[in-house]
């Protein structure tokens, strides 16, 4: 190769390795900026995720001494070992065939390292797969492109009796409590995970599966379907809001109370009823109107998954879509108590959640701060707003509403809170 | 009556060969150029080159997908592909790669170099090579061709049930991704066979297993892994198309089916798969670091020993891709330990590695610099890998781009950087001219550069929460910066690979103005750079005979009780001389290979389309079985009717060029030389 070709090829190389490294050392350096990063797995917020977070840090220390020690040693010996342009070309170095001491040694330093990691892992296994008595239970069923939530209020083992909460998209608990999911599916499997409190579990059609959760403090915690789970896998998102005891006390409460502000006062809202009533509520449900299981699916094509999201306390949730979507203007980066004291930032620094505000607890809605112009634009479109596959049974058709209909039925929707 | 008969056994003893006129479409081809003798040859080296460019058309095919869903990902909510192409993007590019790219590349080296590296004039079942080819060529065409009837299959390439069902994916796209996969799996099966039958049964006289070097060792550890693999997936898919296109109800939860069946199949034959791709590459880094160290292999029984432990302990390991789909703490930890412990020897290996350049004295060539790549970057990807055996640490790792991260370091890192490293070994070899080495080490450095840039940053963004498998995310995310970097990285990916696309020419129009390259251009180690570079038709003549490991090494070089070498011999006196091969009998070409391969997808369009296909597609493929059993076994005409068991290669004086004490000069392609061979073996 031609001189100046081979400096070419040094520089080029130097340069390459400087990159790299740099990238290196900028990705570790991220690894610890995790604020506005909201499904970080890296800052846990609950006793689970920080099981987990105790077992992984001393992996990756592992793996990154391991890391720089190869890579210095394979610099090193790169370096060293180099064949030099003054060396003799017809000279060989010692050809040492082996030594099969040294072998059996690199194969059991290994082993005996990650024996010490196996002890780690068996443990904590076990320390997550332990669901303490006092849990609240819920079942969580992944849906096309939407988590239905089912809470055993009444810890009779069933999450359907008439003292049970369904609801859907959000996820109220009370910090501090454990929480024992049970997750399912309606269709395809899809995987439930809050990074910030635990680990994923899939939701398996056929199957159940459980997963604690626990939350420390109140705050918001996003979480993504991470199973691939057809066309709108990316806009299955779900939040879990943790309260207080007393206001998770009161948000149960407000979900359990189905007779009210069913009968709207406002002559709009009570033409948009009626338009509900007419279209919506052959997939919806709101309870006290149409009961669980009175939304049939009518036309050619069967809902596939059964159901739809339960719109009963729709108002109470910040965001809507899979949760891809703000339902108010108010954004929540705070979390404030019922009591409207401020409770301390919110640790997951989610600047995008909306605020319902005390509607949470099912106190009014600030009419003035919902988000009509994309609430309006779902109800004239949702396909354009989230893909998906009205005619084939999955997700919501476009009803061609007028644009009338879509006032009064957000005057409607608006009242349920 | 007739069967009452006693008569002898009618195999075609070669005499009788000379009586038998074959009619019209029963006579072979004879072409041994141009491009009939392309399409007809049986000759591995000539299949392991078409094996070689099909998959580097199939790895633009994938590349581009790669790139268009890299951008894609340049920015939140980024509008380029919608929803439903870009699953389609992002399952074809994984199908793509792992089917008809790695998989290929492996099975081209393995057809090329396997032979030459035991000594052999072909495999064992020349015919059945061919037809391996045509099988994965047809299969990798009609997988493709979905793009233009209805689209790609979208399920990804794991295609987890009920989600692969006819309700929840109605377009075909599916359908051409299991039918294409059932018949690029019958080439690769077929592939296992002929090429474990040939390791078992060819080797050249004295070549006993633990002489084999070490690539033709992971090519034995990689077919067996195909050979139990294929047939899970197939028997998955199998019942998948029972399911999409005669409405049984395998899958179908409504009617009790589990879905966890699909996932278990699917990684049984999975998670094998991953060692079936990485361990050609392990091979081929283990036939290259030696020659540029100027050292042997540090602990050749070890290398070979971890690969076989690989390979065993690869069946142990499936369900760490299952850890969060609900199997259960027990099985959760039993697979987790195991998947901890598959890493002892892959780290054995790269520690020999790492050994064998130590005291070496290093010569940074192209295939070096990648061997080197190889070694690095593969245990970035083995490092992730047991952070995430670690279970619970998986239940927030899997499902993200960590995992995306993790498998491009191995695959790319890992398999892809070996591969293009030999190709930069092999070149002169296979096609008789040198890559240029400027241009090989700018393609090192850049396709280090962009691999790092585009995978790297993946790691983080799994860890700061990215799913994989979503055609969008949000601002507000922290996601935007990394997706950035990546999507550049990726375009200095894609021009790293022009660049070698570019080598491949411009050296090429070069090399017209420079001498022949030798038969051993970089003082190597192993048989096959004995042989005349390129490879003449018949390998070798005469068949040499092993008498150690890297035994064309110490045909020039012998070895000090201390470890000094010496020369003991020039290397043009060792390697062979091109002779007309006149007295060498070969397999005779066959035109019924790529017919039968034909008759395939056209059989699975009528799956698909219409029945009525579907018995053309059999016509064809009886037809072809029956012409391949009625040809004769070889052309009775050819030149070379002079060749009988008896005779002795020194006749010809090509054998009298080799050096004195040279056993093998009394070796022909001889049975019975080759019988004494197995039972040493």
């Amino acid at each position: 190769m031609p001189r100046r070709h081979s400096r070419f090829v040094r520089i080029f190389g130097t340069i390459v390795f400087a990159i790299v490294t740099v990238l290196f050392a900028a990705l570790i350096v991220n690894a610890f900026m995790n604020g506005g990063k909201p499904l970080t797995t890296l800052v846990p917020h609950g006793k689970y995720a920080q099981d987990i977070q105790n077992l992984i840090i001393p992996v990756f220390a592992i793996a990154g001494i391991v890391f720089v020690g190869v890579m210095a040693a394979t610099l090193l010996i790169s370096w060293k070992f180099r064949e030099k342009d003054d060396d003799d070309p017809d000279a060989f170095p010692e050809q040492v065939h082996g030594r099969t001491a040294l072998e059996i040694g690199w194969t059991i330093l290994p082993a005996l390292i990650l024996a010490g990691v196996a002890v780690g892992t068996v443990i904590t296994i076990l320390e997550l797969n332990k669901t303490p008595d006092d849990a609240i239970h819920v079942e969580v069923t992944g849906n096309q492109w939407w988590w239905q939530f089912k809470y055993d209020v009444d810890n009779d083992g069933n999450f359907d009796g008439p003292g049970d909460i369904t609801t859907a998209t959000e996820m109220v608990i009370p910090a501090g409590r454990n929480i024992a999911l049970t997750t399912a599916s309606n269709d395809v499997i899809h995987s439930f995970w809050i990074p910030g409190l635990n680990g994923k579990k899939d939701a398996v059609p056929g199957i159940t599966s459980p997963l604690n959760m626990q939350a420390d403090q109140p705050g918001i915690y996003r979480g993504q379907c991470t199973e691939f789970c057809g066309l709108s896998h990316a806009n299955m998102r779900m939040l879990v809001r943790a309260v207080s005891s007393d206001d998770y006390d009161r948000w149960v409460a407000n979900q359990l109370d189905v007779d009210h502000a069913k009968q709207p006062t406002d002559a709009t809202a009570q033409e948009g009823r009626k338009v509900w009533e007419a279209l919506c509520a052959q997939c919806h449900v709101i309870n006290g109107i149409n009961g669980p299981n009175s939304a049939k699916p009518q036309g050619s094509v069967p809902l596939v998954s059964g159901v739809a999201p339960n719109l009963t306390h729709l108002m109470t949730r910040g965001t809507f879509a899979g949760s891809i979507y703000n339902l108010y203007d108010d954004v929540q980066s705070t979390y404030s108590g019922s009591n409207g004291d401020n409770l301390g930032s919110d640790p997951t620094d989610v600047a995008a959640a909306g605020d319902p505000g005390a509607a949470l607890y099912g106190g009014p809605v600030n009419v003035d701060n919902v988000n009509r112009t994309t609430l309006e634009a779902w109800l004239r479109n949702p396909p354009a707003m989230k893909p998906m596959y009205a005619k084939g049974g999955r997700g919501m058709p476009n009803l061609g509403l007028t644009e009338v209909q879509i006032d009064q039925l957000v005057a409607f929707l608006v009242t349920l809170n | 009556m007739a069967l009452t008969e006693a008569r002898p056994l009618a195999l075609p003893s070669g005499d009788e060969g000379n009586d038998y006129k074959p009619a019209g479409v029963f006579t072979r081809p004879t072409a041994s150029t141009g491009w009939r003798s392309w399409v007809t040859t049986v000759d591995h080296k000539k299949i392991g080159i078409m094996y070689g460019a099909t998959a580097l058309v199939f790895l633009m095919i994938g590349g581009f997908e790669a790139i268009l869903i890299r951008l894609q990902l340049w920015s939140p909510r980024g509008t380029l592909l919608s929803a439903d192409l870009y699953n389609q993007v992002y399952t074809m590019h994984g199908t793509t790669m792992v089917f008809l790219v790695v998989m290929p590349i492996g099975a081209a080296f393995a057809n090329y170099l396997m032979p030459l590296q035991i000594g052999a004039r072909d495999v064992a079942f020349p015919r059945i090579n061919a037809l391996s080819y045509w099988v994965y060529a047809f299969g990798g065409i009609f997988l493709n061709t979905a793009w233009l009837m209805g689209g790609g299959a979208d399920g990804g390439w794991f295609n987890y049930a009920p989600n692969n069902g006819v309700i929840f994916s109605p377009s075909h796209g599916i359908d051409f991704w299991n039918l294409g996969l059932i018949i690029t799996g019958i080439a690769s099966l077929a592939g296992a066979v002929n090429l474990i039958v040939t390791v078992l049964n060819m080797r050249a006289p004295g070549m006993t297993l633990m002489k084999m070097p070490v690539f033709t060792w992971m090519t034995l550890v990689t077919q067996f892994l195909l050979l139990f693999a294929i047939p899970v997936l197939t028997s998955a898919q199998v019942l998948l198309m029972m399911d999409r296109l005669f409405h049984a109800n395998f899958f179908n939860v409504a009617k009790g089916a589990n879905p966890l069946l699909w996932e278990h199949l699917f990684w049984i034959f999975g998670h094998p798969e991953v060692y079936l791709m990485i361990l050609p590459a392990f091979g081929l880094v283990s036939e290259m670091l030696p020659v540029f160290s100027r050292k042997p292999i540090f602990g050749y029984p070890f290398i070979v020993f971890s690969g076989i432990a690989i390979g065993f302990m690869g069946w142990g390991v499936w369900a760490h891709h299952m850890f969060v789909s609900g199997i259960g703490p027990i099985s959760v930890t039993t697979f987790s330990l195991t998947t901890m412990f598959i890493a002892v020897p892959t780290g054995v290996k790269i520690l020999n590695w790492t050994a064998t350049m130590w005291g070496g004295k290093l010569k940074f060539t192209s295939p070096m610099l990648f061997s080197i790549g190889l070694v690095t970057m593969f245990t970035i990807g083995g490092l992730s890998g047991v952070t995430h055996s670690v279970a619970p640490a998986d239940s927030q790792q899997t499902d993200t781009y960590y995992i995306v991260a993790h498998f491009h370091y191995v695959l790319f890192g890992g398999a892809f950087f070996g591969f293009v490293g030999a190709f930069y070994f092999y070149w002169p070899k296979v096609f008789g001219y040198m890559l240029n080495e400027t241009l090989g080490k700018s393609n090192f450095w850049l396709m280090l550069l962009g691999f790092n840039l585009t995978f790297a940053p993946m790691h983080i963004l799994g860890l700061q929460g990215m799913s994989r498998r979503v055609y969008t995310y949000d601002a507000g995310y922290g996601f935007e910066l990394w997706n950035k970097v990546a999507t550049v990285g990726a375009f200095i990916l894609a021009s790293s690979v022009f660049l070698f696309v570019f080598n491949i020419f411009y050296s090429w129009r070069k090399s017209k103005s420079l001498p022949p390259v030798g038969a051993d251009p970089w003082d190597a180690r192993t048989i096959e750079w004995m042989t005349p570079s390129p490879v003449p038709a018949y390998n070798y003549d005469p068949i040499p005979t092993i008498t150690r490991v890297d035994d064309f090494w110490y045909r020039k070089y012998g070895e000090t009780k201390d470890g000094k070498l010496v020369r003991i011999a020039e290397t043009e006196d060792v390697v062979q001389k091109r002779s007309d091969g006149k007295h060498i009998h070969l397999p005779s070409p066959s035109y019924w290979p790529i017919v039968l391969a034909f008759g395939m997808p056209i059989v699975a369009y009528g799956l698909i389309f219409s029945l009525w296909l579907c018995l053309i597609g059999g016509l064809i493929m009886g037809a072809a079985i029956f012409g391949w059993v009625m040809e004769p076994p070889d052309d009775p005409d050819a030149a070379h009717a002079d060749h009988g068991p008896d005779d002795h290669v020194s006749d010809d004086g090509t054998a009298g060029e080799l050096t004195e004490g040279e056993p093998s000069a009394e070796a022909d392609a001889d049975a019975d030389a080759t019988k004494e061979a197995e039972t040493v073996g």
